[in-house]
């Protein structure tokens, strides 16, 4: 949808990793080039073991790179994660337990020191955007899952963040919440308009949410496509029975090396 | 509000009930031996229940002045104790360094014998206040530390990551995270502990107080045979203590942490 601007949000450079075991040195990454531009959502997809949570990691700072650099708005991606420039949701909701679900959101924004008043009203509103009004007062294991990952996603973004990554975080859930999740997703991020990086192992997930896809395929994990997805903004859940989207499909599926 | 009624008195019939069949087997029991079998001392070795009662009941002033020497200086010991196996806690979760230097010494000073160590420390502060806090502070450091520390590194990867993807100072992990999630710990450790300090204070007092309900136990055992009821209204004056800590740390545990999950309803939420 948008097209690359002059200075990419996420700059990835030969980017290589590999882990010492005790048997053999494992390449889990091979030089990974990706620009990634400003307001866009991105998937990286792939089967386990291509190493797709292992590049969201490098560009959150969770792990350094072997090998190659990784590039946020031009600075380090450690400089991005001090200036608390991401926004982070796990595959599962890591909601902390003895917090209520508002104070789950804010607990960013109190790392900010941000005032309890200003705090506490944007947790409101991110209740609200996240269709989660009057639950604020629960604590997490009152809530369905589906409920916790919403709180997680709303507590990504209480700090506005520029650039929100998302590692698989709706793949413990049935696949009726999960398309539900999708569509609320992309709701979210129309009205928040921030780049967003979102690893999964479905195409049609990946399809349905991304501008662009990013295939990656196993052993060593690397980047075999990448595949600009032209459906039209917003989506409907109707786009998901349409003969372009099944095209979408079969291209990315055809796409895969060594699987 | 019927509802209610209904589960307060399904929860706590089989307690009425299990508590009255005990009783009526203790007096069976004492009459037996008394009675029947005619055992000597058939006393001592189990009174009726209503004479330890009205015992209780008559002395019910001079126990309660007395067990609350013993109870307060426990509980002074307990928090002293506690503080410090918590801050003890937080010192090893800190460093592994300092964890390896100070966790033997932890251990080994819970090998040493109370009932040889009271009289030690009796003898060089020579003042049964300041003895009964110390042993009381002295068991309770130990479970606290322990559980506590268990608790402090209990916190899982993924909600480290959290804090270290939004850039959180140490101090901040700390606050937020680890000193929250060792709370379930903090207390297990203080719930074993409560019981055990008032034991430890009244092991203080045998070892020749002027106050205190150990005081009366000690010298009702001496007066022997005559003295049985006075003697077994102590100790059940002990256990109470005992099991009023625990009740009051388990109370206080509800209040301070009540999203653990032994606390949840039956049946999950929502």
């Amino acid at each position: 949808m948008l097209e690359a601007t002059s200075v990419p949000e996420i700059k990835l450079e030969g980017v290589e990793m590999k882990y010492q075991t005790a048997a053999a040195e494992v390449l889990a990454l091979h030089q990974i080039s990706i620009d990634i531009a400003r307001g866009e959502f991105v998937s990286l997809l792939g089967p386990s073991g291509c190493g797709k949570t292992t590049l969201l990691r490098l560009m959150a700072d969770l792990i350094q790179p072997t090998g190659g650099e990784v590039k946020v708005a031009g600075k380090s991606a450690k400089e991005a994660r001090l200036a608390q420039k991401y926004g982070i949701v796990f595959q599962s909701p890591v909601l902390y337990e003895w917090r209520k679900v508002k104070h789950n959101i804010t607990l960013p924004l109190e790392l900010m020191g941000m005032k309890k008043a200003q705090r506490e009203e944007k947790a409101m509103r991110l209740l609200e955007l996240v269709g989660l009004r009057g639950f604020e007062d629960k604590y997490p294991w009152q809530l369905s899952g589906g409920m916790q990952q919403r709180v997680a996603i709303a507590r990504a973004l209480s700090m506005e963040p520029e650039i929100l990554l998302m590692d698989e975080p709706f793949s413990a859930l049935d696949e009726f919440t999960r398309e539900r999740l999708n569509e609320e997703l992309l709701s979210i991020w129309s009205e928040v308009g921030n780049t967003v990086v979102f690893v999964t192992h479905s195409i049609p997930e990946s399809i349905f949410l991304s501008d662009r896809v990013f295939v990656l395929s196993p052993h060593p994990g690397r980047l075999s496509a990448v595949v600009d997805i032209p459906l039209p903004r917003p989506r409907t859940p109707d786009m998901r029975n349409t003969p372009e989207f099944f095209e979408l499909i079969a291209r990315i599926r055809g796409s895969f090396e060594g699987v | 509000m019927r509802h209610q009624t209904v589960l307060f008195r399904g929860k706590l019939l089989p307690v009425i009930v299990w508590v009255l069949g005990v009783l009526v087997l203790w007096e069976a029991v004492s009459w037996l031996l008394l009675d029947v079998i005619k055992t000597p001392l058939a006393q001592s070795k189990l009174p009726y229940v209503h004479k330890v009662a009205a015992t209780l009941w008559e002395y019910g002033d001079t126990l309660l002045k007395e067990g609350g020497v013993t109870f307060s200086n426990a509980a002074i010991g307990f928090l002293l104790g506690g503080f410090t196996g918590a801050l003890l806690a937080i010192l090893m979760s800190l460093s592994k360094w300092l964890e390896q230097l100070a966790f033997p010494y932890a251990v080994a000073s819970q090998m040493i014998p109370i009932l040889g160590l009271a009289p030690i420390i009796y003898g060089i502060v020579r003042d049964e206040q300041i003895s009964r806090i110390l042993i009381s502070g002295y068991i309770t450091f130990f479970p606290v530390a322990l559980n506590m520390l268990r608790g402090l590194r209990s916190v899982t990867s993924s909600s480290l990551e959290l804090m270290y993807a939004y850039a959180a100072k140490p101090w901040a992990v700390y606050w937020k995270l680890r000193f929250p999630a060792s709370i379930p710990g903090l207390f297990s450790g203080l719930k074993i502990a409560a019981p055990l300090a008032v034991t430890g204070a009244i092991l203080v007092e045998l070892m020749g107080a002027r106050r205190g309900i150990g005081v009366i136990m000690l010298r009702n055992l001496y007066y022997g045979p005559s003295h049985t009821y006075m003697f077994w209204s102590t100790v059940i004056a002990g256990a109470v203590m005992g099991i009023a800590s625990y009740l009051l740390m388990s109370l206080l545990e509800r209040l301070v942490a009540p999203w653990q999950p032994e606390f949840r309803p039956k049946g999950g939420g929502q």
